[in-house]
């Protein structure tokens, strides 16, 4: 059998991973998901940063400290009729001599709906252990770490004052109310504080969790026909030789080493 | 033993590998086995390599002549091929087989003046009386590497010596085993193998320690 073997200790592979996942492009979600008694709209961004990497045989890359660190932008809107009783002028008719009876319509008031963005970004990280996947796919040899556990995510320091910002957004244009605006603005911030650490990191749990989960990283592609010498004029051809078979594992002797064998023939 | 031992990358690749990449070579380029002064080559072509004629006064273009030889077989050190009891492969060396065809293309001159007035039919580029023999090589090299310090490098195979088979006298064979070997080496060292395509593509190996033959395999050591 026609070999070539490649290898990469755990030194190696921490710039190798740490490069690889660098180059993972932007990841973006949106939806819309619950944070207490409030219903909001999302969208977010983020990227990969590595972490420490260990190498477990036979066949587990773990990295640990693994940051997804991400921006989001948060869309409320406050229905102040869900607060607020429906207020109403009601009809009223007066009689007038040479006129008649006039009467005015009834008048209801509906409270607005308060918009507000709040835009905030953070990291999340995690300890990821990663299986390996090795494919063929449209004349395409592809070797990448795809992650099978990830234990609880822990998030960034600036998590705790999201709720901060969030009442920092509202409370000025809540205030804007006349003679209920403060009163709206305090019954905001205590639901919020109701809503606690707790609440956000279940809310933020479910929408940044699938960016880590689904996380799958490109340790090696090559086309299996791969290109030895490129064409260096009409005479002289690219000359190819065929990758009939790849394989990866962490072999484990005096270090752990990630092993990359490729079988080809002419 | 890891195989990485104090560096971060390993790369290797076993002899029948690179024997499979030089097939893969001479395959799709099989110019550089068959080459050809005009009589037998007119032009360069994939298939074949068009060299000068011998020049030598008196022989009115030239001595034509071709060499053409068979896709070599390379055996890295530790020996597992047979060689001629002259050679002896050691350490770091790689050695070679292949089969060599030499032609020359044998003319008698037409210019007497019986011949003057046959000499428009004649057809000067074409082979007149071609002769040829066969000759069994067998060579020792050694690698010749370069890399730096941003990744890239390549390997050529040079031939340090040849034995021929069966040639007598003796002062013949080594007459031939000179040329043969300027031959073969001036071939092989036009033929520049990446170490990016030696390790089929896989990391990133920034090299610190070879390309070195060993254990029948040519291996670098480095760094990502």
């Amino acid at each position: 059998m026609s070999k070539i073997l490649a290898a990469i200790d755990e030194g190696g592979a921490n710039t190798l991973l740490a490069d690889a996942i660098a180059s993972i492009p932007t990841l973006s979600s949106s939806g819309s998901a619950s944070l207490g008694p409030f219903s909001a709209g999302y969208s977010v961004h983020g990227h990969f940063a590595s972490g420490g990497v260990d190498l477990i045989a036979p066949s587990t890359v773990r990295i640990q400290h693994l940051r997804f660190v991400w921006q989001m932008t948060l869309s409320f809107g406050i229905d102040l009729n869900d607060f607020l009783p429906h207020f109403c002028l009601p009809r009223v008719c007066v009689d007038i001599p040479c006129v008649g009876r006039v009467c005015t319509p009834k008048i209801c008031l509906s409270w607005p709906t308060i918009g507000v963005s709040v835009p905030f970004g953070d990291f999340v990280e995690a300890s990821a252990d990663f299986g390996i996947d090795v494919s063929l796919s449209a004349g395409q040899w592809s070797v990448q770490i795809a992650v099978q556990n990830l234990s609880q995510l822990q998030f960034g320091p600036a998590t705790a004052g999201i709720l901060f910002l969030i009442g920092a957004a509202i409370t000025p244009l809540l205030l804007f109310i006349p003679f209920i605006g403060p009163f709206l603005a305090g019954a905001v911030d205590i639901i919020l504080a109701s809503i606690g650490i707790a609440g956000l990191t279940g809310f933020l749990g479910p929408i940044l969790s699938p960016f880590l989960a689904g996380l799958k990283v490109p340790v090696y592609q090559q086309d299996k026909h791969f290109k030895v010498l490129p064409s260096s004029g009409p005479v002289d051809p690219d000359v190819f030789i065929e990758l009939d078979a790849v394989s990866a594992q962490i072999q484990h002797s005096d270090e752990d080493e990630l092993v990359l064998s490729v079988d080809i023939s002419p | 033993m890891s195989l990485t031992g104090t560096h971060e990358v390993f790369a290797s690749i076993d002899e029948q590998a690179l024997n499979d990449i030089l097939r893969a070579f001479f395959n799709a380029r099989p110019r550089y086995r068959h080459y050809g002064s005009p009589a037998f080559v007119p032009a360069t072509t994939v298939n074949e390599t068009a060299i000068p004629a011998i020049a030598f006064p008196g022989v009115p273009g030239g001595i034509d002549w071709r060499i053409r030889f068979s896709t070599p077989v390379i055996d890295l050190f530790e020996q597992t091929q047979p060689l001629l009891p002259g050679l002896v492969l050691q350490p770091g060396q790689f050695s070679l087989h292949t089969d060599i065809e030499l032609c020359v293309n044998c003319v008698s001159r037409k210019d007497t003046r019986s011949d003057v007035a046959n000499a428009r039919a004649s057809r000067p580029n074409r082979p007149d009386h071609v002769t040829c023999t066969k000759l069994g090589v067998f060579g020792i090299g050694h690698l010749d590497v370069w890399n730096n310090p941003g990744g890239d490098g390549a390997v050529r195979l040079r031939l340090d010596s040849v034995e021929l088979v069966d040639i007598k006298p003796d002062s013949l064979e080594t007459v031939l085993e000179c040329v043969i070997r300027m031959i073969l080496d001036g071939i092989l060292s036009s033929i520049v193998l990446p170490l990016k395509a030696l390790r089929a593509g896989a990391f990133e190996l920034i090299v610190s320690e070879g390309p070195e033959i060993e254990h029948n395999h040519i291996q670098a050591f480095g760094n990502v």
